[in-house]
């Protein structure tokens, strides 16, 4: 063998073997979120469990600052003191402090909550000191959990009650400018997941290892939509408790998404994937039927005319899709009815 | 002790002979005008691969068909199925085994070959097993990178689609075996070896598969299709067809099938150029 065809022999095991202990490494240990590239679906999404039924986003500074919300407030002036006193207790300002939020629902059986456990992620700029402050002295006690501070304040809410068993809500700021609220557990799995990584081995897995769920945020998070959900519909229903003769009732959906765009008006899209193309079609006939309907009730309303016409029903095979988009038009009329019962301001 | 005797007792066997061969022909398989063509086939679908993942970080929203999203293990999946499987793997097969022994035809270099104290199928085995590390030192690399530029698209699990890229490596190695093993044949039988081979490799092969019945075991393709892990895309109205008619043995049958396929049709290329008598056009 001459001295060539060893060194190509050599580069040719060499690109093999490393090929190979580098998805042995990736089989058995994983690699934490964000190492492999993009996956689709703000980073936030990598402390979100992978059993979750229903994740949301929403740029909130894009939204606060939206001309639509801006015409809201001076068309529908509302009592902003809830706003305010959030602020006075934990110097979160709404409207400048918080960039984006993701949140989810998690199913949990031990949860006296219908929909599961909660938790919301925010991004923005939060005084962590006065928080945990304002907690303890409402009840709360802190705990350590894998290196992070969790403060953790038992509620005991109309539901808990029912339940006979007390809720659990846990505060912890992830990394600075990151703050997860909601459920103890789920607080301390977005830790271990912040911690470790995905590792699907150790049972360790964020809900970007959710292909399914993934693909249908990858079709939403396009750059187009400030906010969105999607969601197993089939999940939420199992959950609800509900007597059988009322879930029959309710269409066969597996999965649902929507986004929406909040700029000068509002538009968006509401996407549903039945369990097969039958119960697609009744369920398209059905949203058509509604909307002939309602087009034909808004026929003496020229303002809401845009808005009827913008409603479209498409989709093929499993997949139900309903784009809207309302016109700022239409907040300007709302905001007129409203203010009409109103008396004059003197 | 008389001369025939010694003569045997000297002769090396049919191992050690086909291990020299080996040495003598991989380098000359590797450097020859060929490894350009095996080049370029190869070098492909990694430029592809580049390619694709340059205009997934440029492109936030990824890649779509029919409104979908595509993940990086499904357009690997469709690589693996249509460039490797239905076009690399038999057209290797068909360019470097019809020439294992036609080559030497070709170049009136097989009497310095058969002169020699070896047994003729040794020569056969050690150009064999020269084609298949040449092939599979270039294939499996290719697939590799292919592998880990690709899968990470859409937010792709490297760990989780490991285990189906050792089995592709594994489905490849052995269609790279099978083809050879078959085409060697044709190359040690018949006169135009290549013309009866791009026939079989792209003619017979995909037509049989389309229609119900035995035929399609008369294929290496037919084996093949069991052990491929990935969907086969809809690519096409044949594709369709592929699909009506989708009849595939269990992984079991097709390992043995192959492996059959390997060592008959090895056995009877071995037994052609013992008995063939090779003349050499002036």
């Amino acid at each position: 063998m001459t001295t060539k065809t060893r060194y190509f022999v050599i580069v040719s095991l060499l690109v093999l073997s490393v090929g190979m202990g580098t998805g042995l490494v990736a089989y058995y240990v994983g690699f934490p979120a964000g190492a492999q590239g993009r996956r689709g679906g703000p980073d936030e999404l990598g402390y979100v469990p992978r059993d979750a039924s229903v994740i949301a986003f929403a740029n909130v500074h894009d939204i606060m600052t939206s001309e639509l919300r801006q015409k809201l407030r001076r068309a529908l002036p509302m009592q902003e003191n809830g706003q305010q006193e959030l602020q006075n207790q934990t110097g979160i300002n709404i409207e400048t402090d918080i960039d984006t939020v993701v949140a989810c629902l998690s199913p949990d059986a031990a949860s006296p909550n219908i929909p599961g456990a909660g938790m919301v992620i925010a991004r923005g700029r939060f005084d962590e000191v006065k928080i945990e402050s304002l907690m303890r002295e409402h009840g709360a006690h802190v705990e350590d959990h894998n290196g992070k501070r969790v403060v953790v304040a038992d509620t005991k809410d109309v539901a808990d009650v029912v339940h006979g068993q007390p809720g659990s809500f846990a505060v912890s700021f992830i990394e600075p400018g990151l703050a997860a609220i909601g459920s103890t557990k789920l607080i301390k799995s977005a830790i271990d997941l912040h911690k470790a990584g995905n590792n699907p081995q150790a049972g360790l897995e964020s809900v970007t290892g959710n292909d399914e769920l993934m693909s249908l945020v990858r079709s939403l998070d396009n750059g187009s939509a400030n906010a969105w959900a999607v969601g197993r519909f089939d999940a939420l229903r199992t959950q609800s408790h509900l007597p059988a003769n009322v879930l029959s009732q309710i269409p066969a959906i597996t999965w649902f998404a929507v986004s929406g765009h909040v700029n000068g008006g509002f538009s968006g899209t509401l996407r549903a994937e039945a369990r097969d193309d039958e119960s697609a079609n009744n369920l398209r006939d059905v949203v058509r039927g509604f909307l002939a309907l309602a087009k034909l009730g808004s026929g003496a309303k020229p303002e809401l005319q845009a808005m009827m016409q913008s409603l479209e029903v498409s989709g093929s095979g499993k997949t139900v899709s309903l784009s809207f988009s309302v016109p700022a038009e239409v907040f300007d009329v709302i905001g007129a009815v409203v203010n009409k019962g109103k008396p004059a301001a003197h | 002790m008389s001369d025939a005797v010694r003569s045997t007792a000297a002769t090396p066997g049919v191992l050690p002979s086909a291990v020299r061969i080996f040495d003598l022909s991989l380098g000359q398989m590797l450097w020859s005008r060929r490894s350009v063509f095996l080049g370029v086939l190869l070098g492909g679908p990694v430029l592809m691969a580049i390619a694709l993942r340059i205009v997934d970080t440029l492109h936030a929203s990824g890649f779509k068909v029919n409104g979908a999203a595509i993940g990086g293990s499904a357009i690997f999946g469709m690589m693996v199925w249509l460039l490797f499987i239905r076009f690399i793997v038999p057209v290797l097969g068909v360019f470097y085994g019809t020439s294992l022994i036609a080559d030497e035809v070709d170049d009136k270099t097989i009497t310095y070959l058969f002169t020699r104290p070896i047994p003729r199928r040794s020569v056969l085995l050690g150009k064999y097993l020269a084609y298949l590390a040449c092939t599979v030192l270039l294939v499996l690399p290719s697939v590799m990178l292919v592998f880990f530029l690709l899968v990470p698209i859409g937010g792709g699990r490297i760990g989780e689609a490991f285990p189906s890229l050792l089995t592709d490596l594994g489905m490849l190695a052995v269609g790279l075996a099978s083809y050879g093993a078959v085409f060697a044949l044709v190359g040690t039988m018949l006169k135009r070896p290549l013309v009866v081979g791009l026939v079989f490799a792209f003619g017979w092969e995909p037509a049989v598969l389309l229609f119900p019945g035995y035929l399609k075991r008369l294929t290496v393709a037919y084996y093949m299709q069991a052990l491929v892990t990935h969907e086969m895309p809809q690519d096409s109205a044949v594709s369709v067809l592929l699909q009506v008619f989708h009849e595939v043995p269990s992984v079991t049958t097709s390992l043995l099938c192959l492996a059959g396929i390997i060592v008959l049709t090895l056995w009877l290329a071995g037994r052609a150029v013992e008995r063939r008598e090779y003349v050499l056009e002036q």
